[in-house]
């Protein structure tokens, strides 16, 4: 075979764009409180119909919320709700969520806890019910409490067993030591062992509220079916008089260059994590910290170039810019050979300083900020999908306009705002390793400050500075 | 085309595509949609795992990767380029029966990427640098997948260990020593013998006008020749199982013990097919389900527990896999997966379940018809594993004709000990 050196045939040229027609939010709040969130089917000739209505229901309270000691606390409190209410059983309500065709999970992140609830049309209806009676009436029966604990135990085992998802939950504490994203949303084994069902109850109560809630309500409805049914279902849920919790800003540690080996011998491989504190989703810079990432990331992003395309060191590269309520987390990760390690450290630094040094070339923004746009769009291919956006807008404070403003917030962004944003968060990068350090960790220590090295039987999430109490 | 009332008593309009096969062979499927500015592309081979040549196990799985690698007339990762870098994305994936290739890309690029895949399937051009750095990452992909990822072997041992002659037993992924040992040669030869139009499906789904869409891929897939020379086929047959196989591994990385069952039952086409998809939902899916209310809610001897029909062109395998909870002994998490399989035998299921399970069949195909690649795949797949593309519109009509006494036959018919491989997973 010959090398393809001339383009022989070129590639036809796209025709003219065909813009896409979001749906348009529209928002009401309840005489209790709670506001209210909708937006209609989009029409469209030859759609295929999906008769699928989406709801969420989100409450300011989440992980940041705890003490370290509560650790878990939030999400366990979330993974029961559908584990038992004043009038059904666990199994009861599994059983009607199935027999709808329905699907209702919940879940909490750092900032927030969420109940979500799909389900086809003509059972809508049915399944809101059940939705609003897990929110709201939620019994935390004490043997439900136990096997929900002692699962979540086990799943800390299996999420623990991966280098990959170790290293992240290692970056957190590295990142943000003792402050409010510090410790695990999943919590620890012993945390979780110290949790009992009067804090679970009072967190429910402290943050299930309707005027510190916003439900959100979509799909195969038009807005005034959606406010009615959420008046129907949640217009007689009462505010406590007991005032509104109160959000505490966080202040993480100072950004500082270091590098956190976890010794786990038995890795497959070893995961490279290299982090630095983020900034919040309201932040002015939150655009140019979106197009950044996306150029470091990505199939074609210049991690996955560096790391897979040009050096095969790995099978893929990523970066990802966590925003929340709070400055959140830059991370990017690889997952190489033991033998590799300092070379895809180097590579990956190297990486993140050449774009903190020139700006990116106006083309490379071009196609980067393309695939921002593309899966920004897939990600409104969904009901769900769309409900799922709504819900981080109304959570993070932003206006809901920003559905449609976004990508052109996107456009807006320069080759100097990245360049600037990179500038500003790739210094003081820590790095985290999780895999067999007697491969590797001589020859890191030999070319890096601050080197660490935590023995896996000495690692506890738990604690600031994620080493066991001796 | 009627329309299709599920077990909830919804109408689910049926896909509406249209079907033609190009004079050299190609099939092709077109499906009009315009709730958003996109367009999905598959491009479906009749080769996967099952097709490796002797001695390349895994084969298809790399050449799947060197797909991406340059045509006489693209530099490698064009593919990328053209999708990834306006918006789109792509990707591909290897199974059993099929190596399917997509792309969903803003609507105005469906010239631009049906040039594209008519490009590779006519002109594929690897150097050997690219080949060995592609089969390096492949390898790679091996090591995260399977060495790397808790259970990750115990798909391949599965495979290995219920099928003793016939080709499924050797899985996807492959041997990396049987890869290592591949040449430049052996790519060439397997473009030649598998990408032709009679092999291929393509299938677009979404923002699309027919007339155009057809002009362009009579224009840019119709130039591609078909061979002569016959397509090998796979014919070995797999016989009959006689008794029940125990195995027991050990390996690093296994956090906590594991049973897998495998029973062989018969190839997709199959009329038990539909039945073993109910046994499938009522045995394993979501929180009602017999084995998460049996091991994992009530008696918590495992963490998950799972159902698997997997049904492939040829032949297919029943698996139940269940990972033990802390300190509990495998033979306990064994005997309660007995004790499920033996209700399944003994007991006719409940209308009140039999219910349950159609509405949950029915309800998961609505969600999986809200994005376009989605009816795209599930079209490519079902034209090659199934040879009838438009069984996806009748699929809800047999669900709803699968009695408790069709559960009951089929469970005595397949999941029985003499068929079964069985394999303990256990920590080193």
């Amino acid at each position: 075979m010959s090398q393809p050196i001339v383009a022989l045939e070129k590639p036809p040229s796209p025709g003219a764009p065909h813009r896409a027609e979001l749906p348009v939010a529209v928002e009401r709040t309840l005489a209790n409180g709670m506001r209210v969130i909708a937006f209609p089917q989009r029409s469209a000739p030859k759609a295929y119909a999906v008769p699928i209505i989406a709801a969420q229901l989100i409450v300011r309270g989440g992980a940041s919320a705890e003490t370290e000691a509560e650790a878990g606390l939030a999400t366990l409190t979330t993974s029961l709700l559908t584990q038992g209410t004043v009038n059904r059983s666990a199994v009861e309500i599994a059983q009607a969520i199935d027999g709808l065709g329905a699907r209702l999970d919940a879940s909490s992140g750092y900032d927030a806890s969420v109940a979500s609830l799909t389900a086809l049309t003509p059972v809508f209806p049915t399944a809101f019910a059940l939705f609003d009676e897990i929110v709201r009436r939620p019994s935390f029966p004490q043997a439900e409490v136990e096997r929900v604990r002692a699962k979540a135990i086990g799943d800390l085992a299996l999420s623990y067993s991966s280098p990959s998802a170790l290293a992240r939950f290692v970056a957190q504490r590295v990142a943000f030591g003792s402050a409010p994203y510090g410790h695990p949303v999943a919590g620890t084994a012993e945390t979780l062992a110290t949790l009992d069902r009067e804090r679970i109850v009072a967190f429910h109560a402290h943050y299930f509220r309707p005027d510190n809630a916003t439900l959100i309500v979509g799909g195969d409805c038009v807005p005034e079916e959606a406010f009615a049914l959420a008046e129907r279902q949640f217009g007689d849920w009462r505010a406590p008089s007991a005032p509104l919790p109160v959000h505490a800003p966080s202040t993480p540690p100072p950004p500082r260059t270091r590098i956190v080996i976890i010794d786990k011998p038995d890795a497959g491989r070893t995961a490279v994590v290299a982090g630095r504190l983020g900034i919040a989703r309201r932040a002015p810079t939150y655009a140019a910290g979106v197009v950044a990432t996306a150029v470091l990331s990505g199939y074609s992003g210049r991690l996955n170039q560096e790391v897979r395309v040009k050096r095969g060191l790995s099978y893929g590269a990523s970066a990802q810019l966590i925003a929340r309520r709070e400055p959140g987390l830059f991370l990017a990760s690889t997952l190489v050979d033991h033998t590799k390690v300092e070379e895809a450290v180097g590579v990956v630094l190297d990486t993140l300083r050449g774009l903190a040094s020139a700006p990116p070339e106006a083309s490379e923004l071009v196609t980067r900020k393309a695939t921002i746009s593309g899966g920004f769009s897939r990600s409104v291919e969904t009901i769900d999908g769309i409900a799922g956006v709504l819900g981080e807008l109304a959570l993070y404070g932003v206006p809901l306009s920003e559905l449609g403003d976004y990508l052109p917030e996107i456009e807006a962004v320069d080759p100097e705002m990245v360049q600037r944003f990179a500038a500003a968060t790739f210094d003081e990068i820590f790095v985290v390793l999780v895999g067999d350090a007697e491969v590797f960790s001589a020859a890191i220590a030999a070319t890096h400050p601050n080197v660490s090295v935590i023995p896996l039987d000495q690692l506890d999430l738990g604690q600031p500075n994620a080493t066991r109490v001796p | 085309m009627t329309s299709t009332v599920s077990g909830a008593g919804i109408a689910v309009a049926p896909i509406d595509f249209t079907d033609r096969t190009l004079p050299n062979g190609l099939r092709v499927l077109l499906v009009e949609d315009h709730r958003v500015p996109s367009v999905a592309i598959n491009v479906g081979y009749r080769v996967g795992g099952k097709d490796d040549p002797p001695g390349r196990s895994g084969f298809a799985h790399l050449f799947e990767h060197l797909m991406f690698k340059g045509t006489k007339n693209t530099r490698p990762e064009t593919i990328d380029r053209l999708t990834e870098d306006i918006g789109g994305l792509n990707n591909a994936f290897t199974a059993d029966d099929i190596t399917n290739y997509y792309e969903v890309v803003p609507s105005n690029y469906l010239e631009t990427l049906l040039w594209a895949e008519a490009d590779r399937l006519g002109s594929l051009a690897v150097t050997e640098e690219h080949f060995h750095t592609e089969r390096d990452v492949v390898i790679g992909e091996y090591d995260q997948r399977i060495l790397a990822e808790p259970y990750g072997m115990l798909d391949e041992l599965i495979n290995r260990e219920a099928f003793a002659v016939h080709p499924y037993r050797r899985g996807v992924i492959g041997d990396p020593e049987n890869l290592r040992a591949a040449t430049l040669d052996d790519v060439v030869a397997f473009h030649r013998t598998f990408y032709r139009p009679d092999n291929a499906v393509l299938v677009v789904v979404g923002d699309l006008d027919p007339a155009q869409a057809n002009a362009w891929i009579d224009k840019y897939f119709g130039r591609v020749p078909k061979p002569a020379a016959p397509i090998p086929r796979v014919t070995a047959v797999e016989p009959p199982q006689t008794a029940e196989r125990t195995y027991t591994y050990r390996a690093a990385n296994v956090p906590l013990p594991a049973v897998e069952y495998a029973y062989h039952i018969p190839e997709w086409r199959h009329p038990d097919a539909p039945a073993l998809d109910i046994v499938e939902t009522l045995l394993g899916m979501g929180k009602s389900s017999r084995l998460y209310q049996s091991l994992v809610y009530r008696s918590r001897v495992a963490t998950t527990a799972h159902a698997n029909a997997d049904l492939r062109e040829q032949a297919g395998l029943f698996s139940l896999r269940a990972i033990a909870s802390t300190g509990t002994p495998i033979e306990q998490v064994r005997a309660a997966l007995d004790a499920e399989v033996e209700r399944l035998h003994a007991e006719l299921p409940e209308a009140g379940e039999m219910e349950r399970v159609r509405t949950q069949i029915a309800s998961s195909f609505v969600r999986s018809r809200q994005t376009y690649n989605n009816i795209a795949v599930a079209l490519v797949r079902s034209a090659i594993e199934r040879d009838d593309p438009g069984a996806l519109n009748t699929d809800l009509d047999r669900y709803r004709a699968v009695t408790a006494a069709d559960v009951q036959r089929v469970a005595r018919k397949y999941l029985t000990l003499e068929n079964r491989t069985t394999i303990d997973y256990l920590p080193l």
